[in-house]
């Protein structure tokens, strides 16, 4: 009769609405995280859009991404409010010998660009990334491949995993410790490569450990039982197919190495190098300069120089251009996990 | 259902069973006569019945466990031997013992006992473990073609032992495919990948690609049992001709399939060999009672 | 196909012969080529286990001197009779605190007579003449004794830069000896300092010290007997209160006198001290005119304090989202939300920084300073940079780490726990909390261990948003304390290090406290790792 009735039917009580309650605090919590994050993102695409992209061709700031940072001038003459970078600036006071004493207010490193910025992160994270790998790679090979469950293989598991949680700037310490002095490598690409190359070993080795897991079992065996010995087994059975897995679950890695500043900032940092890396006498010097870092040079405009509207444009700028690199590498590594994901299954 | 199944078995059906594999061994000699000029006399002068592999006493270890207590047992030259008994009895370790392949799995162990292939125990220190699987080839429970195509599939084991001439891989990879009656369907798509044959066809291309590398032996983990019924029969079939040049042993679960492509069966329960003979003694006239429970199919 | 002859096709006997089984392979040091790959990767296994022992011993062997050069500083201290003068100094540092609270006292009064009784500005000073009149008799009477104290500063002063030029010639000759350059080694002048002696003029001030002394106590006590009136019986308390403490503050006169009397410069600084002054050490105090503490407390709490915030934000809305996700959630948003919240785990920290300098400090600030909000403890605050800003943003760096951990954890509760509760007739939420979350404890725990160690170590963050004053929080206000500004362990280090003067006291001092925070990273770790293997264990 009356469909409400029976003994089924749902009930609005207290309980329910508690429910109910609870469920929407925890759907809150979720939404309030991605609003964070959301909000810091949006923020810096706005206002550092403003500094990278222009509205009229090439809707790109060539010159913020291809120059070196210089100071800022900033001066009225003649009535006239300008704002210019150092070389700019010189050549206005030759121009206008009467700018020569001109009252000028300067904020160093907010004209110009960040090209030797985005060169040494480059070059940071391709050498940090190749010792990390043929480390982190070899390790996983010994740890799913080789290794017997034992004290030795408990006792590096255990390592890994400590490691992992080693803070970045202990990291930064140890490698001014080893490198730059013990080594005498002083403030160099190769004390920065090994600093950050052993602070994402860890990353590597378990990404690395679960790819090969993954191959299956009857490719190895299916090898063994044609007579095959182990490393031809691994070379050509099972490494072909863990690659692509280890590459992308290693991006992350990637992230992490181009996103700290701590570990960079005694071993491989300069505030600021007026010549390109590749501007060196022989080619051993490469290895033993610093170099200027995206991270780095963020700390450096945003604590060492006042916030305002003339040095706004390239906090934002090279913040945007930062947070650019290091969103598309990990957007990449999330995308193609799952990518990888749904095509390799055996 | 135990009365049926026994039933089955005990039914001139089985009983024929036997008998096809009777009549099967004296077409064999035509048959070989079909395959290459090398290996026709060498099957002709092998000594039927003698011993290829000697085991004996042996215990073995998983850990603590042991999973094969005092297993001695003889398995004579081309002949397919098989391995029946229930879920957990030892017959496929065992079988894994032939060619070491449970070297790989930690913590296991023979702990007494020798196996002995050719008279060469094949556990002494100084036995190569690759040159012994080459010699005892493995097809695996779960058919487990390689993500190549079915041509580097076949090569695969040659290209690591050396060989890169193209002629002669093509001759080989013709070969084996042949022998393992998979040429006529793959023929024109050697170059596909193997992940992309029927359960039945990738499980004759591991067979396949085991006899590419010529081995004496075959060790075969229930190679039927993820088939269908058409594919078993096919591969069942394959065997009765691969038996002409290879010693074949085969753990099977399904009774009917050690009947009917068997020449010796070992029956094992708990880690022990209960019975050892001939697959229609085994099957009409069991020895011993467990032997005759389990192929009546009161239990397992 | 007529090749060599295969295994198989071989007659009878030769079979046998060629089933050649037993091979000899090539051999190196007793390892075949195999075996030498094997170890090739095994010793890349090891990487892990040598870099955790290089850092140990890079860490240690860089600070270890410290304790040395603690002890050393500490001797100084005591043997130029820094030490001696401090005692005087504290206690006319502590009258600098009273009168502080005098004034503080005095500007309460003022408010409350212009704002609650209407006076005007003139009326209210006249009001508090006799208060005035108190505070600054209260306040001039330590003049002898400072007059005292920076006349003593600079004797001690001058025995201490004495005895530190004559280290830098000792260590300039050692290296000169070491260069071979004998002749210019000898030429360099040492004077050993004569502590005893240049003690001397400063000891002899301690008759001086006890007059003067004398004459504090005697004008303490004078201007406390007799206490003016406030105008309200709240202020009254206060002033009461501010008597208690000048009195306890005259009854510890007689020990400073004994302390001074009984100090002697030649008492050894022990081992031991130098090591507790670090652990303990309230003060860390570098580049002083005076003297240099290292004391790893104010930083040690300022890490602590940040993390706290952090986490009392993070493990609500971590695990919150976590529960959310694994339990709620459709799976269309699922696949949306867990890789957002990933994705946040990548913006790079010192972006995070960036951000709190640029806008987070700021929009704080101003919210601080909205009136609806003043009930809020510390509210409105004026430091833009503070344990506040800092903690939000750690947050943000903690919560993806104990999301992802949690989630984890949930997942992993066997799927019959919740089927069993839901076939008893319990609600969804019944389940989740009574079921799924208890079942998954120990797992979310060692999830909120690891944010913590995450956030702890964290250093771009509060290097730029901490506010990066090096001192103990003042408690006494309650949770106000998240409104003032701290220095943390790991932005010491990351903002001296790049100053400091290689194998200094300074530097070596940094690098312990790198040790410290290794140690803190580690403990967290294996905390961490315990718990998860119970909860395993549990789980079955």
């Amino acid at each position: 009769m009356n469909t409400a009735a029976h003994v089924f039917r749902p009930r609005l009580n207290a309980a329910r609405r508690a429910e109910g309650l609870v469920f929407w605090l925890f759907r809150g919590a979720t939404y309030l995280i991605l609003a964070c994050g959301a909000a810091v993102f949006l923020n810096i695409v706005f206002k550092g859009a403003g500094t990278v992209f222009k509205t009229e061709a090439p809707f790109v700031n060539v010159a913020f991404l291809t120059e070196a940072p210089e100071s800022l001038y900033i001066f009225e003459f003649e009535g006239k409010k300008y704002e210019l970078g150092d070389t700019a600036f010189r050549a206005f006071k030759e121009a206008n010998p009467a700018a020569a004493n001109v009252k000028t207010e300067s904020y160093v490193y907010s004209a110009g660009g960040i090209w030797p910025c985005i060169v040494g992160t480059v070059l940071l994270v391709v050498g940090s990334m190749t010792i990390a790998l043929f480390l982190g790679v070899c390790a996983a090979v010994y740890l799913t491949e080789y290794a017997r469950d034992g004290a030795f293989i408990r006792f590096v598991r255990l390592a890994i995993l400590n490691l992992a949680g080693v803070p970045s700037i202990v990291f930064g310490l140890f490698g001014f410790g080893m490198f730059v002095i013990f080594f005498g490598w002083n403030v160099s690409l190769l004390a920065g490569w090994f600093t950050l190359a052993f602070m994402v070993l860890p990353v590597v080795i378990t990404a690395s450990e679960e790819s090969l897991k993954s191959v299956p079992k009857g490719f190895r065996e299916g090898s063994l039982a044609l007579g095959a010995t182990k490393w031809q087994t691994i070379r050509s059975n099972v490494l072909p197919y863990a690659l692509p897995g280890i590459l992308t679950s290693s991006i992350l890695g990637i992230a992490r190495v181009a996103g700290e500043t701590a570990p960079i900032m005694f071993t491989a940092a300069y505030v600021v190098r007026d010549k390109l890396p590749w501007d060196v006498d022989k080619a051993s010097d490469f290895f033993f300069q610093g170099v200027m870092a995206l991270p780095y040079h963020i700390y450096v405009v945003s604590s060492k120089i006042p916030q305002n509207e003339y040095t706004e444009r390239v906090q934002y700028g090279t913040a945007f251009v930062f947070l650019g690199i290091v969103a598309l590498i990990a957007a990449a590594s999330i995308l193609l996990r799952t990518r990888l994901r749904n095509r390799y299954k055996w | 259902m135990v009365t049926t199944s026994s039933a089955v078995m005990e039914s001139p059906a089985s009983a024929s069973a036997s008998g096809k594999i009777q009549a099967a061994l004296p077409g064999r000699s035509p048959r070989t006569a079909g395959l290459p000029a090398g290996s026709a006399p060498a099957t002709a002068a092998a000594p039927a019945g003698a011993t290829l592999i000697d085991i004996r006493n042996l215990d073995f270890y998983y850990g603590a466990s042991q999973a094969l207590k005092d297993i001695s047992l003889e398995i004579e030259d081309h002949k397919v031997t098989a391995f029946i008994g229930p879920s957990g009895c030892g017959k496929s370790t065992l079988l894994r013992c032939l060619n070491r392949m449970n070297d790989l799995i930690d913590d296991t162990r023979v702990a007494r006992g020798t196996i002995k292939i050719h008279g060469v125990d094949i556990y002494q220190p100084d036995v190569d473990v690759i040159e012994l699987r080459k010699r005892v080839g493995m097809v695996f429970q779960k058919s487990n073609p390689f993500p190549k195509s079915i041509y580097e599939n076949i090569t695969y084991g040659l290209r690591l032992q050396g060989v890169k001439d193209k002629s002669r891989l093509d001759a080989i990879v013709e070969k084996a495919l042949r022998g393992a009656a998979l040429w006529d369907e793959v023929k024109d798509r050697l170059d596909a990948s193997g992940l992309g044959l029927s359960g039945g066809q990738q499980q004759r291309l591991c067979i396949a690609r085991a006899i590419a590398v010529e081995p004496e032996v075959i060790l075969m983990d229930e190679p039927c049992s993820a088939l269908d019924p058409v594919a078993t029969a096919k591969i069942e079939e394959l065997i009765q001709e691969l038996r002409a040049r290879y010693t074949i042993v085969i753990v099977t679960h399904n009774m009917q399939q050690a009947a009917r492509c068997s020449d010796r069966t070992a029956f094992f329960y708990l880690g022990k060999l209960i019975e050892y003979a001939d697959t229609r003694e085994i099957f009409t006239n069991p020895a011993n009672s467990q032997t005759e429970a389990y192929v009546s199919g009161r239990f397992g | 196909m007529n090749e060599p002859v295969p295994p198989a096709a071989a007659p009878g006997p030769d079979r046998a012969a060629t089933f050649a089984i037993r091979k000899k392979r090539v051999k190196l040091l007793g390892l075949t080529v195999d075996d030498c790959i094997k170890v090739f990767f095994g010793g890349n296994a090891v990487v892990s286990i040598i870099v955790l022992a290089l850092i140990t011993y890079f860490l240690v062997r860089e600070g270890a001197g410290f304790f040395g050069q603690n002890r050393q500083n500490l001797q100084v201290y005591r043997q130029a009779g820094l030490e001696y003068v401090d005692f005087i100094r504290t206690q006319s540092d502590e009258h600098t605190a009273l009168t502080r609270y005098l004034s503080d006292l005095r500007l309460r009064a003022l408010r409350q007579l212009t704002e609650t009784q209407g006076l005007s500005l003139d009326a209210a000073n006249t009001a508090l003449a006799p208060f005035d009149d108190y505070s600054g008799k209260f306040s001039d009477a330590v003049e002898p004794v400072r007059g005292l104290v920076s006349e003593l500063t600079e004797v001690a002063t001058a025995i201490k830069t004495k005895f530190i030029v004559n280290e830098d010639k000792k260590e300039e000759r050692r290296q000169l000896l070491a260069e071979g350059k004998t002749a210019e080694a000898a030429a360099v002048v040492i004077t050993s300092v004569d502590f005893a002696a240049e003690l001397k003029p400063l000891l002899g001030t301690l008759p001086a010290y006890q007059a003067a002394n004398a004459e504090f106590t005697a004008k303490l006590t004078a201007v406390l007997a007799a206490p003016p009136t406030l105008p309200t019986p709240e202020l009254t308390d206060r002033l009461q209160r501010f008597a208690t403490l000048a009195r306890d503050y005259l009854a510890t006169f007689p020990a400073v006198e004994r302390n001074l009397a009984a100090w002697d410069f030649r008492q050894p600084v022990p081992a031991a001290q130098s090591f507790t002054a670090f652990i303990f050490g309230r003060q860390w105090l570098t580049a002083s005119f005076w003297q240099d503490w290292y004391g790893i407390i104010p930083l040690f709490v300022g890490s602590l304090l940040v993390s706290l915030v952090a986490l009392s934000l993070a493990v609500p809305l971590g695990v919150g989202a976590a529960i959310y996700i694994n339990q709620i959630a459709s799976p269309r948003e699922q696949k949306l939300i867990k890789p957002a919240i990933e994705f946040i785990a990548a913006i790079p920290s010192v972006v995070l920084g960036f951000f709190g300098i640029a806008v987070l400090g700021q929009a704080l600030r101003l919210l601080s300073q909205q009136s609806w909000l003043s009930w809020v403890p510390g509210f409105p605050y004026s430091e833009r940079l503070n344990i506040l800003t800092a903690g939000c943003l750690l947050a943000l760096i903690a919560v993806p780490t104990i999301f992802t951990l949690a989630e984890d954890a949930l997942n992993n509760v066997p799927r019959a726990f919740k089927e069993a509760s839901f076939a008893l007739g319990a609600s969804r939420l019944q389940t989740t909390l009574k079921i799924i979350v208890p079942a998954s404890l120990s797992g979310i725990i060692s999830a909120v261990l690891l944010g913590l160690g995450r956030v702890i170590g964290e250093t771009m963050v509060v290097l730029l948003c901490a506010g990066n004053r090096i001192a103990i929080p003042d408690f006494t206000q309650g949770l106000a304390f998240v409104t003032e500004p701290v220095h943390t362990m790991t932005g010491i280090i990351a903002q001296e290090m790049g100053e400091v003067v290689r194998g200094s006291i300074h530097y070596r001092a940094l690098f312990v406290v790198g040790l410290v925070l290794f140690v803190v990273s580690l403990l967290i770790n294996f905390a961490a790792q315990k718990i998860v293997r119970r909860y395993r264990i549990s789980i079955g």
